[in-house]
């Protein structure tokens, strides 16, 4: 299939060199030039803009930054679309701003998906992203070819924004969780017992979890290298809030961790992974 | 001075109406032009032509984007008002937004400032309002004498922005002293106790305050029509926890009551009193 491929960053490069791998016919544009060029070394096509990676394309992925650029990019790609062109997003926006997105392009006669990933860069590198997608029936069958391409666990889970709003949900499993792990691990602490000991004694019970199993073990390691960057946490938990805010739904748990990560990010710990809430909480009980 | 007002709601028609009684010649644009029959001014067709005719221009609407329109949409003030003119924007927005509107303006050197105010409706009848403005200080001297046709205490807070900065922090720590007045209210009638009596005994101690007083009254009559329309705190808790998102900081309570009066508007309540931050309570 020809797929055009918008965004080449952390996420979207390793995504686009799969897409090469699986033997389909890849035109790229990233706003920076130079990061096309692994792709084109590759053996992708490099195009000028969204809207000339729209003609040669059948299918149109984005991932970028946040729903201002998916909004813009994708209008430059109905400029250039040709009938049938099914467009997607892989980015996290909020879900009223993807829901928005796919009326514009439906006016202009194109099928939209909207379909973030979890998984992060080791799961683009390897090629097992969870995909979740919001979308009509028939374009999603259209797309599929090349989600099988990036992820493993594909679900189509809607109409639009019904992938959005699925990410969402994820954003508040993995925020509220890593920071009940952190408040876990700084209660054992603080009360003298082993943390390594606490988690693997719990990894038996009902509180297991991946996030247990996998941040419990950094927390312990003390590793803070990135992993999810807790900046990007705090801005997906800003689309949670904000989406609370407009439907009327009390979230206390989210509310109390998006605070954690607003301080998280106004006090120099917004480059570090996810897991530094534990410093945060550390800080707070004189751990520190 | 002719002076112009847009946005003649409960609030911002008793406003006009002190400038009109102060001496000053009134000129008013309202997208329903119902709205502003039987007020002693001129209607005029479009934000740009009361720019036109208006050295001071006052906004009181309900948000950043009505502001936005009125001062820099198509037929807006910029389209009409005089270098040197100044719009004295009341509404409460964000903070960033009140900076980003001041610079755009500035482009025609039409001045603004944010002037947000507190107090209420009764506040804006009695001409008793706080008003907290960002701004020129320069700027601030020269319309001085229209704000204290509307309000008594008239704080220069700082530059564009810090009026709105003020107003968020008014709105934190007064709804979340509604949402304590109802948890107190509510601990009182679980334990058997009469509300009513509490909150006279608390009247006279260190947890005396103007929302206690005002708010707890009604609470304890369980009268819940506004007042304070509860949609309005709601919609300025978006601004504030906005605000404190974009600054990085943690504001664990304001994040909580945030949430109850996600609850309130749930239930339907929002046309009703703050005060209903009882009946939220009563739901668990």
């Amino acid at each position: 299939m020809n797929i055009g491929f918008l965004g080449l960053g952390i996420m979207g490069r390793p995504m686009a060199l799969n897409l090469l791998k699986g033997g389909h016919s890849v035109t790229v544009w990233a706003r920076r030039a130079e990061s096309m060029q692994p792709l084109l070394d590759a053996g992708a096509r490099g195009a000028a803009n969204p809207s000339e990676v729209a003609q040669a394309s059948e299918l149109v992925i984005s991932m970028v930054a946040d729903a201002p650029d998916v909004a813009e990019v994708m209008r430059a790609v109905a400029a250039g679309a040709k009938p049938g062109l099914v467009a997607v997003d892989m980015s996290t926006i909020a879900p009223a701003a993807a829901r928005q997105i796919g009326e514009e392009l439906a006016a202009a006669g194109i099928d939209f998906i909207d379909a973030p990933v979890s998984g992060g860069e080791v799961g683009a590198i390897a090629g097992t992203l969870s995909i979740m997608a919001g979308g009509s029936e028939s374009a999603f069958a259209k797309t599929k070819p090349a989600f099988e391409c990036i992820g493993k666990n594909i679900v189509h889970v809607g109409e639009s924004g019904a992938g959005q709003v699925t990410k969402a949900a994820n954003q508040i499993l993995t925020g509220v969780g890593v920071l009940a792990v952190a408040e876990a691990m700084a209660f054992a602490a603080k009360n003298g017992v082993d943390g390594s000991k606490v988690r693997e004694a719990l990894m038996g019970g009902f509180a297991a979890s991946r996030i247990l199993e996998n941040h419990g073990q950094r927390m312990l390691d003390r590793n803070f290298k990135p992993g999810f960057k807790s900046w990007m946490h705090e801005k997906d938990l800003n689309i949670v809030m904000q989406t609370a805010h407009e439907l009327g739904l009390c979230l206390p748990a989210s509310a109390a961790t998006a605070q954690m990560f607003n301080a998280m990010v106004g006090s120099g710990l917004g480059e570090e992974d996810s897991i530094a809430v534990l410093k945060l909480l550390e800080r707070l009980s004189g751990q520190a | 001075m002719n002076v112009g007002f847009i946005g003649l709601g409960v609030m911002g028609r008793p406003m006009a109406l002190h400038l009109q009684r102060a001496g000053h010649e009134l000129f008013v644009w309202a997208r329903r032009p119902a709205s502003v029959e039987g007020l002693p001014a001129s209607l005029c067709a479009s934000p740009a032509e009361l720019g036109r005719r208006c050295e001071v221009v006052f906004t009181m609407v309900t948000s950043s984007r009505d502001v936005e329109s009125v001062c820099l949409g198509k037929d807006g003030l910029i389209e009409g008002m005089a270098p040197g003119a100044v719009v004295v924007d009341c509404s409460t927005i964000a903070p960033d937004a009140a900076r980003r509107i001041a610079a755009r303006l500035g482009e025609k050197q039409i001045e603004m400032l944010d002037a947000p105010v507190s107090g209420g409706a009764q506040g804006a009848i009695d001409a008793t309002l706080a008003i907290m403005v960002g701004g020129k200080a320069a700027v601030l001297a020269r319309v001085l004498p229209l704000l204290e046709c509307l309000g008594q205490r008239i704080v220069h807070v700082g530059p564009n922005g810090a009026g709105q900065v003020a107003k968020a922090c008014n709105q934190m720590i007064m709804v979340a002293a509604i949402q304590a007045a109802a948890e107190a209210m509510r601990l009182a009638a679980a334990a058997g106790v009469d509300c009513a009596k509490v909150r006279q005994a608390l009247a006279g101690g260190s947890a005396a305050s103007r929302v206690l007083d005002v708010m707890g009254e009604r609470m304890v009559r369980r009268d819940f029509a506004a007042g304070i329309e509860a949609r309005l705190h709601h919609k300025d808790f978006g601004l504030v926890l906005g605000a404190t998102r974009q600054s990085g900081v943690a504001t664990p309570l304001a994040a909580v009551v945030g949430q109850q009066l996600n609850a309130l508007i749930a239930q339907g309540w929002g046309r009703d009193d703050t005060s209903s931050l009882l009946r939220v309570l009563e739901l668990a």
